[in-house]
């Protein structure tokens, strides 16, 4: 699957979740701020994609993967739910979509959310659609 | 009717207020889900008399992975599911200080935990319908207490927590969830507290009578119907003035 056709599932999935129009829906609109999502639409577009390409998209998803990649610890992309240094660094190779001024170190990991673009779920859609 | 077309779970409606809640959402309309650890036969067969849709489903409510099965077998049936009571409930009273661990956490278990069980089964569902109505079961010992009911009481402060907490995380989807706290009602459960100490009873109910299953399911109606689009987060007290 081309990811043209993972953005269009996307953008429906978008669209039907939060209830906009079509056309407002851009690959770099925030969730947050253009498109005025709250943290429960977060779970309903990732229902939805699940369902529109057969895949199972883990929770916790980025964040995860940055915290659990091989040979590095916890401690040293987060220290008391903020990013050190290397952890912005990890996310931001991970979310290139995501304001690299936004994502440094001292940003509060629980935040990530704000930063989530449409690309976004393109990327963790394809991620798992790569892996079936 | 007010339900046409609508789909409906009730849980504990094999018998007292579950079972007259199934009947009366029936009436106007409703498809019926009608969910008890046993069968719910004889309430399915009352509504199918009275000319109204309904099946039994076999479930344990403190069982969550029992009520995700049986929330996809109501998709997979009647593709929508929109209101969910959660009615299923059971007493174990005692005094603290004899009652045995097992029935709290029976009681907390039946009547908390199963009602999270049930709203997280039909959530996403509702979520994806962009509309939903959950009706919980309190009590008046939520907010009152009584004695020999710390589990009791313990379980339905909860539900009345859970039913605020619930209502603001799902309005956004346009679901909403409410809570009605029945007094003194007229069924199995209540026979021995009303055996005991009627006339006691009796001097705090300003209505001065028990309440009739039917008292509740007439709210239950209403707060399951369209009229009711702008109520969520709330605790209906229907107890005919119960002054405990």
């Amino acid at each position: 699957m081309d990811e043209k056709e993972i953005y269009e599932g996307v953008k429906a999935a978008i669209v039907e979740a939060l209830g906009v129009e079509e056309d407002e829906v851009e690959a770099n609109s925030s969730l947050f701020d253009d498109l005025g999502a709250e943290s429960l639409d977060l779970l309903d577009i990732v229902f939805r994609i699940e369902k529109t390409f057969d895949i199972k998209i883990p929770r916790g998803g980025i964040q995860q993967d940055v915290l659990s990649a091989e040979g590095v610890k916890e401690e040293e992309v987060v220290v008391d739910g903020a990013l050190t240094a290397l952890g912005a660094e990890k996310l931001r190779e991970k979310m290139p979509e995501a304001d690299p001024e936004k994502l440094k170190e001292g940003f509060r990991l629980d935040d990530l959310p704000t930063l989530f673009t449409v690309q976004t779920f393109v990327n963790i859609a394809k991620m798992e659609i790569d892996k079936k | 009717m007010k339900l046409e077309n609508k789909t409906a779970i009730v849980t504990g409606a094999s018998r007292g207020i579950g079972k007259i809640i199934a009947q009366t959402l029936a009436a106007e309309g409703a498809s019926l889900v009608c969910v008890d650890l046993n069968d719910c036969d004889q309430t399915v067969g009352e509504i199918e008399a009275a000319g109204g849709t309904a099946v039994s489903m076999s479930g344990n409510v403190t069982r969550l992975s029992e009520m995700e099965k049986i929330a996809q077998a109501v998709i997979d049936r009647f593709e929508r599911i929109d209101i969910l009571v959660n009615n299923a409930g059971v007493t174990r009273d005692g005094l603290i200080l004899t009652m045995p661990e097992e029935d709290f956490r029976l009681v907390v278990e039946t009547n908390l935990f199963g009602t999270f069980n049930c709203t997280k089964a039909v959530a996403q569902q509702m979520m994806f319908q962009k509309s939903g109505r959950i009706v919980n079961i309190s009590s008046v010992a939520s907010t009152r207490g009584g004695r020999g009911q710390s589990n009791y009481a313990a379980s339905k402060a909860g539900i009345n927590g859970f039913t605020r907490s619930a209502a603001v995380e799902m309005a956004s989807k346009k679901v909403t969830v409410n809570a009605i706290a029945p007094g003194v009602i007229e069924t199995e459960m209540s026979q021995e507290v009303v055996r005991r100490a009627k006339d006691t009873v009796m001097d705090m109910i300003p209505l001065k009578r028990l309440g009739k299953p039917k008292d509740i399911a007439n709210m239950v109606l209403f707060l399951a119907s369209d009229e009711a689009a702008y109520v969520t987060g709330q605790i209906f007290h229907v107890d005919g003035g119960f002054r405990g």
